[in-house]
């Protein structure tokens, strides 16, 4: 049993490398999908982190760290996570692996020591030390948890990733982000207007998003790290809708030609050149991974759909049918799958389907569940939703199992999910 | 009629002739633009009380009527295109005033839907008066989508207000 769970993560991991070399072609974007719907969850024991070095100092630290762990390990949707600190009778017998280490503190430096054994024999699969200084305990956890991920899955987590969101007022809203666990949310602008729909670069450096100033919609680029944001659209007065290309390039929806039609501008907002030439509705544009094809909404056959078309904007066809209204798509990291919601009676439901349309599969459904956006990894979703009262920030797989609920203050919407930090990825 | 509106308009800072010319100007609107559906009142600011001897003075914007639509629309009905028959005469009337139309809509669909929504029902009641003669430069639009409800709530009445072209005077 044990030789064959090492065995089959030695195929998961050949399978991620051969996904990622067959990335070349990408005739429709299809690469191998780790993740299927239908995965199980690993069963993990998780032991507390042992003190070493400065005791006192370590133990307080550990006494911190063990539950961000177990919440970044649990919110991955990839785990069923048991605590060994709270399960002091029998542990899961099914549990395939147990995580743990220690946490040695001198002087202002801290080191996680991480160590992933197999269960219930505990031979080891990975032991690394992640170094920083002690206000750095929350980063170091994280790294952690994302190599739990690769070494148990083949693929990373997306514990060191954050999410933009819009929090809204009766008159104005506000640009936010915050860790992905939910710690530590703070406003990027203070723009006191109309603001919607972020958007991250892929650096992860800046958000590009939409605000109402003056007498037009334009799009701004705030960087994360404190600064200016800088307008990134000009002319007529409507720009809304950005999404970044891998390249940089910044597709978004605007008027200055007449009705609302789809362009494809530099990074730095300049040279836009026009995909969508219809009377009707043109908006939403999300990226396929590689760039080379764009899903949005149209109302061009009479309803709100979703369509799929090149870069240049040819070869525009609808995504779904049966569906009478379907818009706000994401394209999937991994290219397999598109998100997006569909109209029910009385709110709309989180859909996918594969990046041809076929198989669509409700994920979220009742109320108003609205705006999906996937993780870096393909394997979650997050989407704003009215469940549970009040408008909230949730996260499901994609089983449809809501895994987290991201509780920050206000009403908020409009959530984006940035890319991986440069050093994890 | 257009002599009458001119005498009001040169002598409006006159609180009895512009008294007359509110009057005036009430009754045309009243026969021009019945209101577009029972559910869904025009609403501009609500008026102080009336005190026993005068009405307050009517402005241009509290004139203009504004135009609604139904759901995931940018048509204008028969009622909407006769809100803005009274309107493009009132802004023929006031040739030096300058407005711009905004476009809302009820909070069902995503944000960048409703601004592209908003934005369709603003150009349509802008064409519509462009057509009736009024110069394009006059009237510019702009698309607050579903930012700025006028009510609140999630039922029929809240919507059907809230999806709506609303004027503003410059």
């Amino acid at each position: 049993m044990r030789r064959w769970t090492a065995s089959l993560l030695f195929a998961l991991c050949a399978l991620a490398l051969w996904g990622a070399r067959a990335e070349a072609p990408a005739q429709d974007e299809v690469r191998i999908d780790l993740s299927t719907d239908t995965q199980k969850r690993i069963g993990l024991v998780l032991e507390s982190l042992t003190a070493a070095g400065d005791r006192t100092a370590a133990r307080v630290l550990s006494v911190q760290a063990d539950p961000i762990l177990a919440n970044d390990l649990a919110g991955s949707g990839l785990f069923d996570v048991a605590k060994a600190w709270e399960n002091t009778g029998s542990l899961p017998a099914d549990a395939q692996a147990v995580v743990g280490g220690k946490l040695t503190v001198s002087g202002g430096t801290l080191v996680l020591t991480g160590e992933i054994n197999d269960f219930p024999a505990r031979r080891l699969i990975a032991r690394t030390d992640y170094r920083g200084p002690v206000t750095d305990l929350r980063r170091l956890v994280h790294r952690f948890a994302d190599e739990v991920a690769l070494h148990l899955t083949g693929e990373a987590g997306v514990a060191q990733t954050r999410i933009a969101y819009v929090q809204k007022g009766t008159r104005s809203s506000e640009l936010h982000v915050v860790d992905i666990d939910g710690f530590g949310p703070r406003p990027l602008t203070a723009f006191k207007s109309p603001l919607t729909s972020p958007a991250w670069t892929p650096s992860g450096q800046e958000v590009v998003f939409s605000a109402l100033r003056g007498a037009a919609w334009n799009l701004y680029a705030v960087p994360l790290n404190g600064g200016a944001a800088r307008q990134a659209s000009h002319g007529g007065t409507l720009n809304i809708a950005p999404a970044v290309a891998p390249d940089g390039a910044i597709a978004y929806v605007s008027n200055k030609d007449g009705n609302s039609e789809i362009y494809v501008a530099n990074a730095d907002g300049g040279g836009p050149r026009r995909l969508t030439v219809n009377r009707g509705i043109d908006t939403s544009p999300a990226w396929s991974p590689t760039g080379q094809r764009i899903a949005f909404t149209s109302d061009r056959g009479g309803s709100a759909q979703v369509y799929v078309m090149d870069r240049d904007g040819g070869n525009a066809r609808r995504l779904v049918s049966g569906f009478s209204y379907t818009d706000s798509p994401a394209w999937s990291p991994k290219g397999d799958k598109i998100a997006f919601v569909i109209r029910t009676g009385g709110g709309f439901d989180v859909y996918t389907a594969n990046a041809d349309g076929s198989n669509p599969r409700a994920i979220a459904t009742g109320g108003q569940n609205e705006n999906p956006h996937w993780s870096p990894d393909g394997r979650l979703l997050v989407f704003s939703s009215n469940r549970g009262g009040g408008r909230g920030l949730y996260i499901s797989d994609l089983r449809g199992t809501i895994v987290r609920r991201i509780e920050v203050p206000g009403t908020v919407a409009n959530p984006a999910w940035s890319p991986r930090p440069a050093a994890a990825r | 009629m257009i002599r009458s509106s001119r005498f009001a308009l040169i002598c409006m800072p006159l609180l009895a002739l512009a008294l007359l010319s509110g009057c005036a100007k009430k009754k045309v609107i009243a026969e021009a633009a019945p209101p577009p559906a029972p559910e869904a009142p025009a609403a501009p600011a609500p008026a102080p009380p009336p005190s026993a001897s005068e009405e307050p003075v009517k402005t241009l914007q509290d004139k203009l009527t504004d135009v609604f639509y139904d759901y995931d629309s940018a048509q204008l009905s028969s009622a909407a295109q006769a809100t803005l028959d009274a309107d493009a005469k009132l802004l023929s009337d006031n040739a030096n005033e300058q407005v711009t139309i905004e476009g809302h809509c009820d909070e069902r669909g995503t944000v960048e839907y409703n601004l592209a929504l908003g934005d369709r029902r603003a150009q349509s009641a802008k064409d519509y008066l462009v057509r009736f003669g009024i110069s394009a430069s006059r009237v510019q639009t702009i698309s607050y989508g579903e930012e700025r409800p006028f009510a609140t709530g999630s039922d029929e009445s809240a919507w059907s207000q809230n999806r709506r072209a609303h004027f503003v005077v410059r």
